[in-house]
């Protein structure tokens, strides 16, 4: 009959099992504090002209309303930022859509000025509501 | 049970070891440096997620995306996995020769030569033939509320041209007779190839109202031929999601609030599925105080005017097997998404009563009365808004 391997406890199981529990840690703690970092403050502005961006804002980072203007495919836009969201305050467009859309504020949402080729998009997250896309 | 014991006294009590590691005759230190690398590798190499033990939250947090605008709107594009890039320039690809087919202000597409034919055959694309084979048999099932030949209506409005004005009683009459899907022929040949169109005498067609539906149809071949599992297509207010998220939960697709931009009124959780919004706050103007919108009513000539805000149409996405030039579900639920906004409440919920289970759609309708009406077949996926002032039934 074979004999079996003995197994013994030694220190060297604690400093092991040491070892893994902070790295576990470190693990989680960079998970769950990049996704509440995300959560809580990562609302962007993505501005694109033609399908290619040309601006990113980041609305928590302002601390106040900024107005910034945009020109594409012979038209301007005037784009109001704000922590609180964005609009397009002018345009000289011929129908005014991106106008009318008025504020938007949560992510997945979108401004478009079809004659301009201009699209303004919020990602990341606001908080509850959010959507990958919005329909409408 | 684990006795929480000096080591000394563990030993004593011969208790099993915590983790087995110990055994005699092993290289200790080997072992240890076995285990810990790959560890700390994970936890502090990178400073990042990537690759570690929560492998999809940065390698797939991030899609491949594109965004570009054709057929009259902006279309965003995004993919996940292996073939995502392959995917992206194959759906753009797909989108440009649908639009270079049915469009009708590009000189030489396959409608803007039927538009021009004055009532003569002409020759199409096995592409252009099924759309338009799908929005008669559409128009039909809608009693006419949804109808391509409300073309020269449109076109009076200016809303093809964005020189928006209110046509004349007069020019209405005029053109109205000319709004009759009847009077459309399609023959398809026999192999596919060949098929004739004709119109009416004076008629135009205009596919705007459907062809971003055949569109996502297209998408849904095209991600599957390109191995994409997760993605998504915006092609103006069509939405077709491919599978789940990475992370394995439903996509989440928002309704618009009409009446705010900047809200909605509730999300919807879909999988491998299409979502078609119309609703008279996408395009419109204002004259002497009063709001036109784009959605003609085919029986009146003016903007339909109903009692509905919005309608919005759900379907599950599946591949049409054998044929990828039929129209399927992304182009029933543009169709409809139009012409239940032209029937109003009452007359959409008969036609999903009557239609919705053989067909396999569902609704989001919002009234001019502040009333969010969900259909029961997506009830369960449907997240009402917080804080809105809407109203929301359950519809069976």
């Amino acid at each position: 009959m074979k004999s079996s391997v003995k197994l013994t406890f030694c220190r060297w199981d604690l400093i092991v099992a040491a070892l893994i529990l902070t790295a576990a840690g470190v693990l989680a703690a960079g998970y769950w504090g990049r996704t509440l970092a995300v959560g809580s403050s990562s609302l962007t502005a993505v501005v694109s002209a033609g399908g290619q961006e040309t601006d990113r804002v980041r609305l928590a980072s302002l601390s106040g309303a900024q107005e910034r203007t945009y020109s594409s495919n012979g038209y301007t836009l005037t784009v109001r930022f704000s922590p609180d969201g964005v609009a397009v305050e002018t345009s000289d467009c011929p129908n005014q859509d991106c106008v009318h859309t008025g504020t938007i504020s949560r992510a997945g949402q979108s401004i478009v000025c079809l004659p301009a080729r201009i699209s303004i998009q919020l990602t990341g997250q606001s908080g509850s509501g959010d959507a990958d896309v919005v329909i409408g | 049970m684990i006795y929480l014991e000096p080591i000394g006294r563990i030993r004593k009590f011969d208790a099993r070891p915590l983790c087995g590691l110990c055994f005699k005759g092993m290289n200790m230190k080997k072992t240890l440096v076995r285990l810990l690398v790959p560890v700390l590798a994970c936890a502090l190499g990178t400073g990042s997620l990537a690759g570690c033990s929560l492998p999809s939250a940065a390698a797939q947090s991030d899609p491949l995306s594109a965004e570009f605008y054709a057929m009259d709107t902006v279309m965003e594009l995004r993919a996940y996995g292996d073939g995502a890039q392959d995917a992206l320039d194959a759906s753009q690809a797909e989108i440009a020769s649908l639009e270079n087919l049915l469009s009708r202000t590009k000189e030489d597409s396959e409608v803007s030569a039927l538009n021009t034919a004055g009532g003569a055959a002409v020759s199409v694309s096995p592409a252009t033939a099924r759309l338009l084979s799908a929005s008669l048999d559409y128009s039909a099932l809608t009693g006419g509320a949804f109808d391509i030949t409300i073309a020269p209506v449109v076109s009076a409005w200016g809303f093809t041209t964005d020189t928006y004005q209110i046509p004349s009683q007069t020019e209405l009459d005029a053109l109205l007779p000319l709004v009759d899907y009847t009077q459309v022929r399609v023959r398809n040949a026999a192999d596919g190839q060949g098929d004739q169109v004709s119109l009416g005498a004076g008629q135009s067609v205009d596919l705007g109202g459907i062809a971003k539906g055949y569109a996502s149809d297209r998408l849904v071949h095209v991600f599957a031929d390109n191995g994409v599992e997760s993605g998504l297509a915006y092609l103006g207010g069509n939405v077709y999601v491919c599978g789940s998220k990475p992370d394995g939960s439903a996509w989440r697709v928002a309704v618009q609030d009409p009446d705010d931009a900047s809200g909605n009124v509730g999300v919807l959780s879909l999988r491998d599925a299409f979502a078609v919004t119309s609703g008279g706050y996408q395009r419109y103007f204002e004259e002497n105080g009063v709001r036109y919108h784009h959605i003609i009513d085919p029986s009146t000539g003016y903007p339909a005017n109903n009692g509905l805000t919005s309608v919005t149409v759900v379907a599950a996405a599946e591949e049409n097997a054998g044929d990828e030039s039929a129209a399927g579900s992304g182009t029933m639920c543009d169709a409809f998404s139009t012409a239940l906004f032209v029937m109003g409440t009452d007359k959409a919920l008969d036609f999903w009563r009557a239609n919705g289970g053989s067909l396999g759609f569902d609704l989001v309708l919002v009234t001019d009365d502040a009333r969010v009406l969900v259909t029961k077949g997506i009830g369960s996926q449907f997240e009402q808004a917080e804080g809105t002032d809407y109203t929301y039934e359950i519809i069976s």
